[in-house]
């Protein structure tokens, strides 16, 4: 999943979005109906990278605030502290 | 004999480039007009050649082969690796002796960084190359560290990477006028549900830290401690790193100048720049 969500961003990056070819990779159902279906939550859920989710969701013309409003259902209310925190 | 004669740390976010209006003008003047004074450092210390150590963005490595630090060594690397990012395109000079010198350097101090002939620089790398020096004259070694992909080199580590660095850099037979630059951090959040968050308060502390020279006295710090901040906040193994450098004897650290600091929000990226003396 995370190969192929990479050279998809590649591809598109580039400009040469007919390099990629979804066909070549060895998704899970799961993955590939989140990659049909540009499921940001769903690749969320699959456990993508945060960098490459970022990248991602650039590509496919999502804003931060887009995404973080898709992503919100998923927040977990952090109970732990750093040394920093007062 | 080489000489190291600038340390300095900043932030960087891909929209000081691509959205650097974004930034309300007093955030502006306050971050930019540290790197501009960094800038005229840069020139009026003659520096010859900078050393930019920053997080590797799966730009050159991805998962079958990912290295905690890898050194650029090539006659020249190609940046930035963003077409959209508001920088031009186009490749920057390396230094291939002073490069292969601070790796076997490296390798010597039980450090053991892997190498390229030739990197992509994106803009963790650029965006503070372009304000040190935006007609891209000066030659660069950039270094990329995973500061994103776990298992993460611990924080301890990236400050015995900048003694090492520090030690090769004086023994450079060469005549090289050095910078050595942190790119990354501070706190931020990307591709999670806290994306456009900023722990200023961790910012802040961290930047005491620095100031009081007691960066040592954090090294001990858990990646899960540390990623309270923001799984961004991992790139401060790269200010780390320079902490180190910045002195000629480690057990001394040098203590920083603050530059500048806001909480940048439209960058979403807590947005600092230090000095060493």
């Amino acid at each position: 999943m995370h190969r192929c969500v990479y050279d998809y961003v590649r591809a598109n990056e580039q400009g040469r979005p007919e390099a990629f070819d979804v066909a070549r990779y060895d998704l899970s159902e799961e993955e590939r109906e989140a990659f049909e279906d540009r499921d940001v939550a769903a690749f969320y859920q699959l456990g993508l990278h945060g960098v490459l989710l970022n990248r991602y969701c650039r590509e496919i013309g999502y804003s931060r605030d887009d995404y973080r409003a898709i992503l919100q259902p998923f927040a977990v209310v952090e109970e732990r502290r750093g040394r920093w925190q007062s | 004999m080489a000489e190291l004669v600038l340390a300095a740390c900043s932030s960087h976010a891909p929209m000081m480039a691509s959205a650097r209006e974004a930034a309300t003008r007093e955030q502006q003047e306050v971050f930019f007009g540290a790197l501009a004074h960094l800038r005229e450092e840069v020139d009026e210390r003659g520096v010859t050649t900078m050393v930019i150590l920053s997080n590797e963005h799966f730009t050159n490595f991805f998962l079958e082969s990912f290295p905690q630090v890898c050194v650029g060594v090539g006659e020249r690397n190609r940046g930035p690796a963003e077409p959209w990012l508001g920088i031009e395109q186009g490749w920057i000079e390396g230094n291939p002796e002073l490069g292969g010198f601070l790796t076997a350097g490296l390798l010597a101090e039980g450090l053991d960084p892997a190498f390229s002939h030739r990197l992509d620089m994106d803009h963790g790398i650029m965006t503070v190359y372009q304000e040190l020096d935006p007609q891209h004259r000066t030659k660069l070694i950039p270094i990329v560290q995973n500061c994103a992909v776990p298992p993460l080199m611990p924080l301890a580590r990236s400050w015995d990477l900048g003694v090492a660095l520090r030690r090769a850099i004086d023994a450079y037979p060469g005549d090289e006028r050095v910078a050595v630059i942190a790119a990354g951090g501070l706190s931020h959040w990307v591709g999670t549900p806290r994306v456009g968050d900023i722990d200023e308060e961790f910012d802040r502390w961290f930047l005491e830290r620095l100031e009081a020279g007691e960066v040592r006295s954090i090294l001990d710090m858990p990646d899960e401690e540390i990623a309270l901040a923001g799984n961004g906040a991992h790139e401060i193994r790269s200010w780390v790193a320079v902490a180190a450098a910045a002195s000629s004897d480690p057990a001394s650290p040098a203590p920083a100048t603050v530059l500048a600091y806001a909480a940048v929000e439209p960058w979403i990226t807590g947005m600092g720049v230090v000095e060493f003396p």
